[in-house]
């Protein structure tokens, strides 16, 4: 009797480490560009001749009493809903606590610092799947005031807008700003939920959207116009090919395709995949291993390197690591 | 004399007591037809203000020939009407909202549950209050017939307690909860 409770138990144990969940996307409020301008809190510098003016985040956050509010409110609103956020702030602040680190840090045998290539610096930023772009403007029509308010929820990779909550508030004569704002936020975060609740049922339902990019390196003798294979197809054909096979329902989308680089968006992925008996969460990164396994086998032989831009975005350079 | 006037009390009692009883067994009746115009979607929900964190500020227009049960299956309603309706905004600045549970499969699902949930005296009254104290304004009672009123009041929901309980029953899904 105490086997079969034994074994029981066993089993159970076992199922509740089959069902994995998949990997959570990280979402972080940033106010627009638009806000910026407005607020003046942009940045000039000279891009090679090009002047170019990006957003300020950090001065905003340091000076801007009211966007730090808006921020917090979203963030525990979210939090409240088990979804907490990314803090921008508290992103820049490990960021820059981190390059210092980095530039200090030596090893204990040869002293020498830390490995970091120019790709490796160009990533060293805030980032997240999801961004919550936030705008709003202070409306005054005579003695009354509103704030108009624009929430959209951003695929950092796909481009897509994937949740939305919009409007002008109620028009009051002695709110103060910060209290308009309060009420905006409260108004309108349950229908930014709604339509952040249905881009996760999509995702469930027919796979996380992503983009896959490929690309040659300059010495590879080879390209994509290459053939292989008893039919003779051409590397752009095979890659097709294997996506078609791998994807949700064989759903991709070609945008470009040269004999240098193809693009490839509205890939569906699946959220999960089995290994050692396992349910796992699959992200871009372990989806394109496959393909580049694929291409690393016979008949085709062909080095690759992968990376990958958080959940959602993965290169492959054909010709060598 | 002496058992007329014992005759007259009883008679009195008497038509005291049938009275009381034809009025509550006609109350009984009213709140047996307002649940039923509730499961029938025979109210309306408008919202009319942004409440404090947390809660919806609405105003429910119920239907009964008694006022008073109008008033009283107002908070019904409301429940009702956040789980299964939504609403729409009818001021500025007021957004419209979709309903908690908006599959109808999700409802015949949980048939059970919505059924002890929505009793008289049952758990949805956990998530409601009346606004005004049960004040009705003279412009939000309206006779629309011979036998019955529609009454407008204003509620307050406690929405996001509710809709985690709604979670918690696995009737509704969080935001993180395939994460």
């Amino acid at each position: 009797m105490r086997k079969i409770i034994i074994s029981f138990c066993f089993t159970l144990f076992c199922c509740s480490l089959a069902f994995s969940q998949a990997k959570k996307p990280t979402i972080m409020v940033v106010p627009s560009d638009n806000w910026c301008i407005q607020n003046n809190y942009m940045m000039e510098f000279d891009n090679q001749g090009t002047l170019v003016k990006i957003p300020n985040y950090k001065k905003a956050l340091q000076e801007n009493t009211e966007l730090l509010l808006v921020i917090s409110k979203l963030n525990g609103l979210m939090a409240e809903r088990g979804f907490p956020l990314k803090n921008m702030e508290s992103v820049l602040k490990s960021l820059e606590s981190d390059s210092a680190e980095d530039a200090m840090i030596a090893s204990k045998d040869m002293g020498m610092g830390a490995a970091e290539s120019p790709v490796d610096m160009l990533k060293k930023v805030a980032k997240a799947d999801i961004v919550m772009q936030l705008t709003w403007t202070m409306n005054k029509r005579g003695p009354k005031k509103s704030i108009t308010f624009n929430l959209q929820g951003l695929d950092s990779f796909t481009n897509k807008q994937v949740a939305t909550a919009t409007g002008t508030g109620t028009p009051s004569f002695s709110a103060e700003t910060v209290v308009l704002l309060e009420e905006a936020v409260l108004s309108h975060m349950d229908n930014f939920c709604n339509t952040l609740m249905t881009h996760f049922d999509d995702m469930a339902l027919n796979g996380r959207e992503v983009m896959i990019r490929i690309k040659k390196w300059d010495d590879w003798e080879s390209d994509l116009e290459t053939e292989y294979g008893p039919d003779s197809d051409e590397l752009s054909v095979i890659i097709e090919d294997w996506l078609a096979d791998n994807t949700v329902n064989g759903r991709y989308n070609t945008t470009d395709a040269t004999e240098n680089m193809m693009n490839f968006e509205q890939v569906r992925i699946p959220l999960y995949y089995e290994r050692k008996g396992k349910q796992r969460a699959m992200d871009t990164r372990r989806f394109i291993r496959g393909l580049s396994k694929y291409l690393k086998s016979e008949p085709f032989n062909i080095v690759n390197k992968v990376t990958t831009k958080g959940l959602g975005r993965a290169t492959i350079y054909l010709g060598g690591k | 004399m002496k058992y007329l006037k014992i005759f007259a009390v009883l008679f009195a009692l008497i038509l005291v007591f049938s009275t009381n009883d034809a009025n509550s067994q006609s109350r009984r009746r009213a709140r047996k037809k307002a649940n039923l115009e509730t499961v029938q979607w025979r109210y309306e929900v408008q919202g009319v203000g942004t409440g404090r964190e947390g809660t919806y500020l609405l105003k429910v227009w119920s239907y009964s020939k008694s006022p008073q049960v109008a008033i009283e299956q107002a908070k019904k309603n409301a429940v009702h009407g956040i789980i299964f309706k939504g609403y729409v905004g009818v001021k500025q600045g007021v957004s419209t909202q979709k309903p908690l549970v908006n599959s109808l499969v999700a409802a015949k699902e949980h048939e059970q549950f919505f059924k002890k949930f929505f009793a008289d005296g049952g758990d949805y009254m956990k998530y409601v209050s009346m606004a005004t104290d049960g004040a009705v304004a003279a412009s939000d009672r309206m006779k629309i017939s011979k036998k019955e009123f529609k009454i407008g009041v204003v509620v307050s929901v406690r929405k996001d307690e509710l809709r985690k309980e709604l979670e918690r029953q696995g009737i509704i899904k969080g935001l993180s909860s395939m994460f």
